[in-house]
């Protein structure tokens, strides 16, 4: 009982953390404003004295009689000038003039005995100064930054690139925008000041996102990559990480073309074989799983932690690496902007079947007697696949005073897929606000929502019988099907994508609430609360078709169901996540110094429900339950829940901006872990080395940047089922006594009641440089990721008697233990070359390449991981000293030629190797001792990817190509092991180049009844290379602009997503995700990739 | 802080959500005996194929049962299911997928009633209700030992539950013998089942009972020739006087049949979830196949007059074999009831549902009728809501006719002929013949053994009779299983993954 109410408090335990938690941001607040208003008494005379002292220590003394407090910035240099004072009983203003005589100080007494002290340098007049901020073209670039040097506030540039600013006329502006040099410029009086931006060539003035933070790129310690957001929207794709394919090294995306779909990513190779593989999401600093509901035109940019260095501020969840989206927000003048996309959508490559003569040829061959020609000769890709529309638009209104910054965005993208019938539609909306309440104190709202609504097909279903499907039945004749089943077990795919209508609505809400406290400019508190909350909901009815000629052009079969039937699942979750943080910053000489600490929570609940009836009218109004027959009624729910707690710190220290150094620490709490195994800490150090601020490389002009920078770091991994580790009965197992149902439950399922984290430690060595006048940049990185304690699935023997859980993705027959090591080594090289060859064109060159060697190193208790399970063969195994999932199958050393060699290929006893074998069947190969030999043959994991980036423009063109590749893989062809009956369909290249008597093929063999065996004739290599993207654009003028007031920008663009793909794979795609790392690589119902040509407009008000 | 400590805790304190722990309730006891109960349908809790991994009396079990033996073929046609055809032919090896399904799926069983075990002996229930649930489980347990052994002759003997993926006990990783099978876990379970459990009539019908663990044990007791306890066990059920045979054999089989006064024990099947719970795929693998998977029929074979027929009954598997057509008597009324007979080049074949075979170019001549179960919707025959794969068909794994066979068979070794004789003829009224003309011990026996056959013809059960009365090299190769070795193949081979992941502790089966 005790333990039960325990559970059931959890809401009362969240709000005694927030006093609490509002009880420690309360003191801190205290404790800064107390530094700057310590009690005040009135006039109090000093004495003091001091013998050749810096006036710092000076003022420090005369502060801690008690009565002043000086307020100064410490990098006043007049601050060190030693003095010597003897006074006793002296008002205030006398010490402090005495104290200041032969320096440039003067100070300021305010009330409550706050004495301010500045260089009389500055404390000179101030002057309104205006200018324009213009890019190399001499085109207004609005938004710019323009601050003061060592002052508070600033100003930005409006959207003609003007700006106006009261600063002293000894001040200095620096003016900053991200993507060009930042430049400073000494006032001197002038009361005009124009600056042209010049392009930065590695961004190194860039800020990036760290996680719980910002930091310069040029401070960074870490392995990180940053794509900016006008990289990702001029391509017509749904989602942001699929418009980042080839743009940051050791990041690989494996997307497929399926609407609505998330595209795979893998940073640094695949570190976990079954806790998950994915990275973290972090969107506005909310932890997320998915981020297709993110509008990618709102994306100002996106940031990958790459090594665990910079990960381990995430702890637990950041073994697979980190993607920071960041969203953007408004500045400046209110902007409108609008930008469209109209395009079409195709399948990019297709696998040609054999038509009805190479059919019939083969299944004559394969069978025997032949089969009837009927006149038809179907293509069912063709039946099923169409030219696909797409559209996008974004609109957005933006803006930002010193009170309020904002961005208001709405999106509408409509993404047909290119199988009939299927469709995703999806509206966002976006709002971020920030309101500058003070200027110690502002709260904002990160804010979206989307709603996709989904026309679903049963692609698994539609794919595998398209390629099975008899070409010589018809698709549809005389508005019927034709009968595909009654010649094999198919389904005719236009029936299967028409047979179900089944439409899925998700609608989810994402936001942030922050508010931000700067009660010193040194210290920041920081609360923010985010929560994602969605709803879903799945409505599919079935249509009941009769197996005869009312539907189909023959009769007989079992297609169609001969119930109606209408299923409804709804789903919802939350996941909020509560983080506060106290972050310093501040410089003392040299010495820079950054810290945060802070805690976070989250918490996770999903729930579904899902019912169904038979028999309910087909008339879409009366798809409701209660029209379906109450005795076969079906309904269930589930849910699943868990919770983190974690608190979090990080340290970074610079000196001289020389040397960097970045500590963090995390320790972290999830409930899926036993309780004796709950808590896991992930610490992390970072180094770097800015060689080129070193005084022996001033005379050098090679590197204009050159940083050299090493990290170590341990993370985590806890993304495993919340019942891994707690043995749970399984429900609803029936039986019949009496005539009547029994329900019975059992415990299906053993467990490891001891599971724990998977632990990741990562080494990472980093060079940064810029060269060749600021043309060439780059970085290269090395590392060695080792993980341990994998969680792997370990199987069991069958007198366990462990089985299958629908409840719980752990297959059959395993347990869910850390049983492994894996380790993941790497080089990944990125360069950029930019240059102008006159004030007309400008061209750039990026390119990156990662080599990753992914490993088993560590499998204990000898038991492989077998999966890629096709008609009951294993195409992969996972063990030591092979990449994750590798194919482990039989060897084909070719095909036999005649009955003769059948006959001669014998073992040592003269036994035949292979007695029922037939001339022009594959031949296998066999070791010693006369038993088959099954050998690795790769894995789906490439030895290198790599990504070319390519733009130029010339006057108001532009023109921009991404390219992508990999090459050193395998992939497997599961759907022509697949071909399980003999009738079905084969592609064109196995019927036309098959082995026969006439044809003597030593690689495809003799026309067969299908149910091979897993072996290397399905191995084929996975290289690839495509062009990812080309774009080109045109810019309207700003001459022709100017003769009308309402338009401020105009673009327009041609875009074409994935136009070309050169790979020597004969299936759809080398890009096969798989649903597991075990099982990658496999190609069995594949969405075909799509290649995309669009034209946009982009305009701005 | 101590709050602090105390909150963190609880908010990190959360139990799996909708799936209960296991816990002391007695309801779920009592859940876990209908669950192993349930195993017998599938144990596969996801019921989904029946070439998922795991089976008791699906696919495979019919495989290793009829198909093996020489009352029936693989049927469908050559290329279907290369692991049924490697076992119909004697070319299976260690490797085979069918071999450690049933292997899983056996334990799987086991795991259910030890669990069940467990929590009967920790639930506070009456202590008579753990005693009689306790006895079904050991039933259930024995009997899925009795499988287990007679397919692979002496295998782990798992009685208790694992401490946990690592319990390294040996008794999970080595064979034990045949005897201790039969001596530590058949006939003690059994015999636990026989003086517990109540007569037929005093219980659930689908529950174990008394005459079903006599019958069960009796029969184990034949398998070791230990003849008396055999004759003593089947006379007690004879004398309960619970049992008859039915008047109408055909009926056996069909769902009228089902708990009938013949029934002794039987895998139950009804409706759960909204849809047919039937044992995966029996009546789907076993069902007439439209095609032979060749050519398009060009014209329609269904009866118009009729209700509208699916036309496919299933895949066409396991069909019974021209010897065992042969080996009716003629007048015996069991032939007709066993047996879809489909003349190539005859006419269609009515069932007794009025479904007509398609008699296009089939691929076999002849189905089990057995595994029919009808699927006319509109003036229902038999239950079904349209799940072919799940058909409500029972199994009929005792029923009396073999109790008094047992009886004969043991009455004729102890020397009683009288005895013997009257089962026997008593068995073949109902099949409508006459009298035995056997009067020696020896002809007896081969008239009990053949009567065996027809009278309990694809009810899985014939392979494994010849192996026990010794004769299945001889009767395999006699009917062309030329590739049957005897002293190898009376016996599966123990599954080649199993003994990897015992590390190399299960040992082999000879000649495997």
């Amino acid at each position: 009982m005790k333990k039960k109410l325990a559970i059931g408090n959890p809401h009362s335990c969240a709000i005694k953390k927030v006093l609490l938690v509002m009880k420690l941001s309360f003191l801190l607040v205290l404790a800064g404003s107390l530094q700057v208003s310590a009690n005040v008494s009135g006039q109090t005379a000093i004495t003091i004295k001091a013998d050749n002292t810096e006036i710092v220590k000076i003022l420090s003394n005369i502060e801690k009689q008690g009565s002043y407090r000086f307020l100064y910035n410490s990098r006043l240099k007049s601050l060190q000038q030693r003095v010597s004072i003897d006074v006793s009983n002296e008002d205030i203003k006398d010490v402090l003039n005495k104290l200041f005589g032969t320096t440039d100080l003067t100070y300021k007494l305010l009330e409550n005995n706050l004495v301010v002290v500045t260089s009389k340098e500055l404390a000179s007049q101030d002057i309104k100064v205006t200018g324009k901020v213009t890019n190399e073209n001499g085109e207004g670039l609005s938004g710019v930054s323009i601050t003061v040097q060592g002052a508070v506030g600033g100003t930005s540039t409006d959207n003609n690139g003007n700006f106006s600013l009261t600063v002293s006329e000894k001040g200095t502006l620096i003016i900053s925008y991200i993507g060009y040099q930042t430049q400073t410029v000494a006032v001197n009086g002038q009361s005009v000041i124009n600056i042209k931006m010049l392009q930065s060539s590695r961004a190194l003035d860039e800020v990036v996102v760290v996680g719980y933070g910002t930091q310069r790129k040029i401070d960074v310690t870490g392995a990180t990559g940053s794509v900016k957001g006008t990289e990702l929207v001029k391509q017509p794709v749904m989602t942001a990480t699929q418009a980042i394919q080839g743009k940051v090294a050791g990041v690989q995306i494996i997307s497929s073309g399926q609407p609505g779909s998330s595209p795979q990513v893998r940073i640094r190779g695949t570190g976990s074989i079954l806790a998950g593989a994915d990275p973290l999401y972090v969107v506005d600093g909310i932890i997320t799983d998915d981020i297709s509901n993110i509008n990618t035109a709102d994306i100002t940019s996106v940031d990958v932690l790459k090594d665990a260095s910079s990960t381990a501020i995430y702890g637990a969840r950041a073994a697979n690496g980190v993607i920071l989206i960041t969203t953007r927000q408004g500045s400046g003048k209110m902007k409108v902007n609008y930008t469209g996309t109209l395009g079409i959508r195709q399948a990019a490559n297709l696998v040609k079947m054999a038509n009805s003569t190479e059919y019939l040829a083969y299944e004559k061959a394969a069978l025997g007697p032949p089969i009837n020609p009927t006149g038809y000769s179907t293509d069912w890709y063709n039946e099923i696949l169409r030219t696909a529309f797409y559209q996008n638009h974004n609109i957005s209104v933006s803006g930002g005073s010193d009170k309020n910054k904002y961005l208001l965005s709405l999106s509408y993208m409509t993404d047909e897929g290119i199988v009939i019938d299927n469709n995703f539609n999806r509206i966002t909306a976006r709002l971020n606000d920030e309101f500058i309440v003070s200027s110690i104190f502002k709260i904002g709202v990160y804010a979206s929502y989307s709603n996709g609504v989904g026309q679903n097909v049963p692609l698994g279903i539609i794919f595998p019988d398209a390629y099975r499907a008899a070409p010589v039945i018809p698709g549809m004749v005389d508005g019927k099907y034709g009968n595909t089943s009654q010649f094999q077990n198919v389904g005719n795919p236009i029936l299967d994508a028409k047979r179900t209508d089944d439409k899925s609505i998700d609608n989810r809400l994402q936001g942030t609430g922050y508010a931000e406290l700067k009660p010193v400019p040194w210290l920041t508190l920081r609360t923010s609360f985010g929560d994602e909350l969605d709803y879903s909901e799945d409505r599919q009815y079935t249509y009941m078709l009769p197996n005869d000629t009312t539907v189909f052009t023959t009769n007989g079969g079992s297609q169609g169901p001969t119930l109606s039937n209408l299923a409804i699942t709804t789903g919802k979750f939350y996941h909020w996540t509560w983080d506060n943080t106290i972050s310093y910053n501040q410089t003392f000489n040299k010495h820079h110094i950054t810290a945060l600490v802070g805690t976070t929570s989250e918490k996770y609940y999903s729930s579904s429900i899902s019912a169904s009836r038979p028999n309910v009218p087909p008339n879409p109004n009366l798809w409701y339950l209660q029209n379906g027959d109450q005795n076969l009624q079906y309904n269930s729910s589930s849910a699943n829940e868990y919770t983190r707690n974690s608190y979090i710190g990080r340290i970074f220290y610079s000196y001289e901006e020389k040397y960097l150094l970045t500590v963090t620490y995390r320790a972290d709490g999830s409930s899926v872990f036993p309780e004796q195994n709950r808590w896991g800490y992930f610490p992390s150090i970072g180094a770097g080395w800015v060689i080129n601020k070193e005084g022996f490389m001033s005379r050098q002009n090679i590197f204009s940047y050159l940083k050299l920078r090493a990290g170590w770091g341990r993370v985590g991994n806890s993304n495993i089922p919340s019942d891994a580790a707690v043995p749970t009965l399984l429900q609803n197992q029936p039986y019949f006594f009496n005539g009547g149902v029994v329900s019975g439950s059992f415990v299906p399922q053993i467990k490891d009641q001891n599971i724990k984290w998977e632990t990741s430690d990562e080494t990472d060595i980093g060079l940064e440089f810029t060269t060749l006048k600021g043309r060439l940049s780059g970085e290269i990185d090395v590392y060695d990721k080792k993980t341990n304690d994998a969680l792997i699935l370990v199987r069991v023997p069958g007198t366990f008697g462990s089985q299958a859980n629908p409840n719980s993705s752990i297959t059959p027959g395993y347990v869910l233990t850390n049983a492994a090591s894996i380790e993941n080594k790497g080089l990944e090289i990125s360069l950029r070359w930019n240059d102008n060859i006159n004030d007309k064109i400008s061209y750039h060159v990026g390119g990156n390449i990662t080599f990753n060697n992914n490993n088993v190193i560590g499998l204990n208790g000898g038991s492989p991981y077998f999966d890629g399970n096709i008609n009951g063969y294993f195409v992969t195994e996972t063990t030591n000293g092979h990449p994750i999932g590798s194919y482990f199958v039989r060897k084909v050393i070719g095909v036999f030629q005649s009955k003769d060699e059948v006959n001669a290929y014998v073992d040592k006893n003269g036994n035949l190797l292979q007695p029922g074998a037939q001339a022009g069947d594959l031949k296998y190969q066999f070791n010693d001792n006369g038993k088959l030999d099954t050998a690795f043959a790769g894995s789906y994991q490439p030895v290198a990817y790599y990504g070319i980036n390519l733009g130029a423009s010339y006057k108001n063109f532009d023109i921009s190509i991404d390219l992508y590749g990999n090459f050193g893989n395998k992939v497997y062809n599961g759907k022509r092991q697949a071909r399980v009956v003999v009738t079905d369909n084969i592609e064109e290249s196995m019927a036309v180049n098959r082995w026969t008597p006439q044809n003597h093929s030593q690689t495809e063999p003799e026309a067969n009844g299908g149910n091979l065996p897993a072996s290397t004739y399905f191995v084929a290599s996975g290289n690839f290379f495509r062009i990812n993207n080309v774009t080109i654009g045109y810019n309207l003028p700003p001459k022709i602009l100017q003769k009308q007031k309402v338009i401020t920008s105009l673009r327009v663009f041609v875009t074409s997503q994935n136009p070309l793909t050169i790979k020597s794979y004969s299936g759809f795609t080398s890009e096969l995700p798989g649903t597991t790392p075990t099982n990658a690589g496999i190609e069995l119902s594949t969405y075909p990739t799509t290649k995309t040509f669009a034209v946009g407009i982009s305009l701005g008000l | 802080m101590l709050i602090l400590v105390s909150c963190k805790k609880s908010f990190l304190d959360v139990p799996p959500q909708g799936q209960p722990s296991p816990s002391l309730d007695p309801q779920v006891a009592l859940d876990e005996v209908t669950a192993a109960y349930s195993a017998l349908i599938s144990p596969d809790p996801t019921g989904a194929s029946a070439f998922g991994g795991y089976d008791i009396h699906g696919v495979f079990f019919i495989t290793v049962t009829n198909i093996i033996s020489d009352d029936a073929d693989k049927g469908s046609y050559d290329l279907d299911q290369p692991p049924a055809k490697d076992i119909d032919n004697f070319t299976l090896t260690s490797d085979n997928t069918y071999i450690s399904g049933l292997w899983r799926g056996h334990y799987a069983g086991i795991s259910r009633t030890n669990n069940a075990i467990n929590a009967l002996a920790a639930a506070a229930l009456d202590s008579n209700t753990v005693k009689i649930r306790t006895a079904e489980m050991r039933f259930i347990r024995g009997y899925l030992y009795f499988n287990l052994v007679r397919m692979f002759g002496g295998v782990p003997l798992v009685l208790r539950v694992p401490t946990g993926p690592r319990d390294s006990d040996s008794l999970f990783y080595y064979r034990a013998s045949v005897s201790d099978v039969y001596n530590k876990a058949i006939i003690p379970d059994l015999q636990y089942a026989v003086n517990n459990l109540p007569l037929r009539t005093q219980t659930d019908l689908g529950r174990a009972t008394k005459g079903a663990a006599e019958t069960l044990l009796a029969k184990a007791y034949l398998y070791l020739k230990n003849w008396q306890q055999a004759y003593n066990l089947t006379q007690d059920v004879i004398n309960s006087g619970q049992y008859q045979l039915l008047a109408d054999y055909s009926q056996l089989w069909r769902q009228a049949g089902d708990n009938s006064i013949e029934s002794i024990f039987e895998v139950e099947t009804g409706i759960y979830g909204g849809a047919d719970n039937g044992i995966p795929e029996y009546c789907e693998m076993q069902g007439p196949r439209q095609d032979n998977g060749m050519g398009i029929p060009t014209t329609p074979w269904y009866n118009p007059a009729a209700w509208n027929p699916t036309n496919d009954g299933g895949w066409g598997f396991d069909t019974p074999t021209q010897d065992l057509v042969n080996s009716y008597d003629s007048g015996d009324v069991r032939k007709a009831a066993t047996i879809i007979d489909l003349p190539p080049s005859g006419p269609p074949d009515t069932l007794y549902d009025g479904f007509v075979v398609p008699t296009m170019v089939g691929i076999q001549a002849y189905y089990n009728y057995k595994a029919w179960h009808s699927e006319r919707r509109n003036n229902q025959i038999e239950v079904f809501y349209g799940d072919r794969s799940r058909k409500q068909k029972n199994i009929h794994l005792l029923r009396y006719a073999e109790t008094l066979l047992i009886n004969a068979e043991a009455a004729n070794e102890l020397g009683n002929s009288g005895a013997a004789t009257a089962d026997l003829n008593a068995v073949r009224s109902r099949a409508n013949l006459g009298p035995t003309t056997a009067v020696s011990q020896d002809d007896l026996r081969n008239a009990i053994w053949k009567e065996r056959r027809v009278e309990l013809a694809m009810e899985h059960d014939r392979f494994w009779d010849l192996v026990r009365q010794g004769r299945a090299a001889q009767v395999m190769q006699a009917s062309g299983k030329t590739n049957f070795a005897a002293g190898k193949n009376e016996l599966l081979p123990i599954p080649s993954s199993e003994i990897a992941l015992s590390g190399g502790k299960l040992t082999q089966n000879p000649g495997y």
